[in-house]
């Protein structure tokens, strides 16, 4: 990991930040939202289905535009012409893993590096000291038979961690996780949010979309529950159920009273 | 309750029952019986005159019997044409097919283009190979070159729908996953898009290959080159016995093709 020019400034700053109106939603999927996220926290991303979970975090990558507002990533804001420099900074952990599956794992890892290399430098395959950091890390995260397998032919906890390694192997200070442990089971799960915990503890930034409270209690520090594209909650992570039964009373109320 | 609301009710009620998925599929398989039967009357067909050409049928396949083999140097001769024609025509109809389906993929192009682009694709599809053949033996004589240039268009037809399918089906956010990983436009179509797309699209490839060795014995009959050409003129001549070695021929040589490109077929899959 390279050292942060700043550490000061947060890791990630959303100002009132605000999408493109949705007709069918009637609302702007991001509705304003205002956070910010210092360095080595560790945060779960909660809310219902279509609260605007993944989209906050996909326009922090710069892959969902916005409208209003601004976005700065250690003190770099998202736009078109520093997404290089943003980017460089991030890991990004998608949902199911999104490796291609036709590329074994070794060279679904390695495409990490992708944006260290040149077009020409990739053009005949990857360095050797690419090469070995890669196979290292599929080790780690204790995938070594795997190494020269198809993506495909893996199960959904075996993608996860290749995916983890892709991201690792950019060596990035933000992990931002899209609903990592969807579809995964127990063990899984458990590896998973294990190796999130251990980037954290080295110091990375974590921000992870989830749909399990208790998941979300035991590893995270601090919650922040969106809803209907606002922020709803934002604090500690220990009475969050009991956010949520009000969240889902208040929902209940609203859509009683609109009918 | 004012009586339109009532109506509005009732109708909802029905829509949301599930009888009405029932009622639905009685009415599918009514419809289906009524085209079957309309096309039965379209056809005309008598059942008398099927009794009465049926000597016809067994006379001729009995001429057809037994194969002549003193032709067999001929026959192979017009079936290595064959099969070159059809080895350029596929490359040729293959590479013309390329732009045509990255203009057509859904997840590439704006819409006008797309339906610029499918509207070529169909008006390709819907001329028969034998016009095709016809167009190319006026515009460059007989014999295979025109041949070769029919199925080369001919190919387009398929091959273009086939490759926007395989484009279409690339996981979109295995390619996001490689942006964010700040991958060049080439990089991510050289890591991203191509291990997904290549397989599925030489094994299309490969597969029209096959097709248009029998597609190429059709041309022939008009004069496009090809085993065709030997087959028609034998059997016009009366000569059923060689008709009928051009055929065997044929016969071993797609079954020898056929197996051979499933198993390379397969081992694309799998790889």
């Amino acid at each position: 990991m390279e050292p942060l020019s700043d550490r000061n400034l947060p890791a990630i700053a959303c100002q009132n930040i605000r999408t493109e109106y949705q007709s069918t939603l009637q609302r702007p999927i991001l509705n304003g939202i205002d956070v910010q996220i210092n360095h080595g926290e560790f945060v779960a991303l909660l809310g219902m289905n279509g609260a605007g979970k993944s989209t906050l975090l996909r326009s922090l990558v710069g892959l969902v535009p916005i409208q209003q507002g601004e976005i700065q990533i250690c003190g770099t804001s998202v736009e078109q012409r520093h997404i290089g420099e943003v980017r460089k900074n991030i890991g990004f952990l998608f949902q199911g893993g999104a490796l291609v599956d036709q590329l074994s794992c070794l060279d679904n890892v390695l495409c990490g590096c992708l944006g260290e290399l040149t077009t020409w430098q990739s053009l005949w395959g990857f360095p050797k000291s690419d090469r070995r950091v890669a196979m290292q890390l599929l080790q780690k995260m204790g995938l070594q038979e795997q190494i020269y397998q198809k993506a495909r032919q893996l199960s959904g906890g075996q993608r996860q961690r290749v995916a983890i390694a892709r991201t690792l192997i950019q060596s990035p200070h933000i992990l931002l996780a899209d609903e990592p442990t969807t579809g995964l089971d127990l063990s899984g799960i458990n590896q998973v949010m294990e190796s999130l915990a251990e980037m954290h503890s080295r110091g990375l930034t974590v921000v992870v979309v989830l749909h399990d409270l208790s998941l979300a209690t035991q590893y995270a520090q601090r919650a922040i529950i969106l809803d209907a594209g606002k922020v709803w909650y934002d604090g500690d992570c220990q009475n969050i159920e009991r956010q949520f039964v009000r969240l889902q009373s208040l929902s209940q109320f609203q859509s009683a009273n609109a009918a | 309750m004012k009586f339109t609301d009532r109506i509005h009710l009732t109708i909802s009620k029905i829509t949301s029952n599930q009888y009405n998925v029932w009622l639905m599929r009685v009415l599918v398989v009514i419809g289906l019986g009524w085209a079957y039967i309309w096309s039965l009357h379209g056809l005309k067909v008598n059942p008398e005159l099927i009794k009465t050409s049926l000597p016809y049928m067994t006379d001729f396949l009995s001429r057809l019997l037994p194969p002549d083999f003193s032709i067999l140097d001929v026959a192979i001769k017009a079936l290595i044409e064959t099969i070159q024609m059809s080895l350029w025509g596929t490359t040729i109809g293959a590479i013309l097919s390329i732009p045509l389906a990255l203009l057509s993929a859904r997840n590439l192009s704006p819409t006008w283009l797309r339906w610029l682009a499918s509207l070529i694709q169909n008006v390709v599809r819907s001329v028969p190979s034998i016009i095709l053949g016809l167009f190319f033996v006026a515009a460059t004589g007989l014999g295979a070159p025109a041949g070769t240039l029919a199925l080369g268009i001919y190919t387009i037809g398929y091959l273009a729908k086939f490759y926007q399918e395989a484009i279409e089906s690339v996981d979109q956010r295995s390619l996001e996953a490689l942006q964010v990983s700040r991958a060049s436009w080439w990089q991510i179509a050289q890591y991203g898009v191509m291990p997904q797309v290549l397989p599925l699209c030489l094994g299309y490839t490969l597969y029209m290959f096959e097709y248009n060795i029998r597609a190429a014995s059709v041309l022939g009959v008009v004069g496009a080159g090809g085993i065709g050409f030997e087959l028609v003129s034998y059997i016009r001549g009366f000569e059923y016995n060689k008709a009928t070695t051009m055929m065997l021929v044929l016969l071993v040589v797609v079954t020898a093709i056929d197996s051979l490109s499933s198993q390379l077929r397969n081992k694309f899959k799998v790889d």
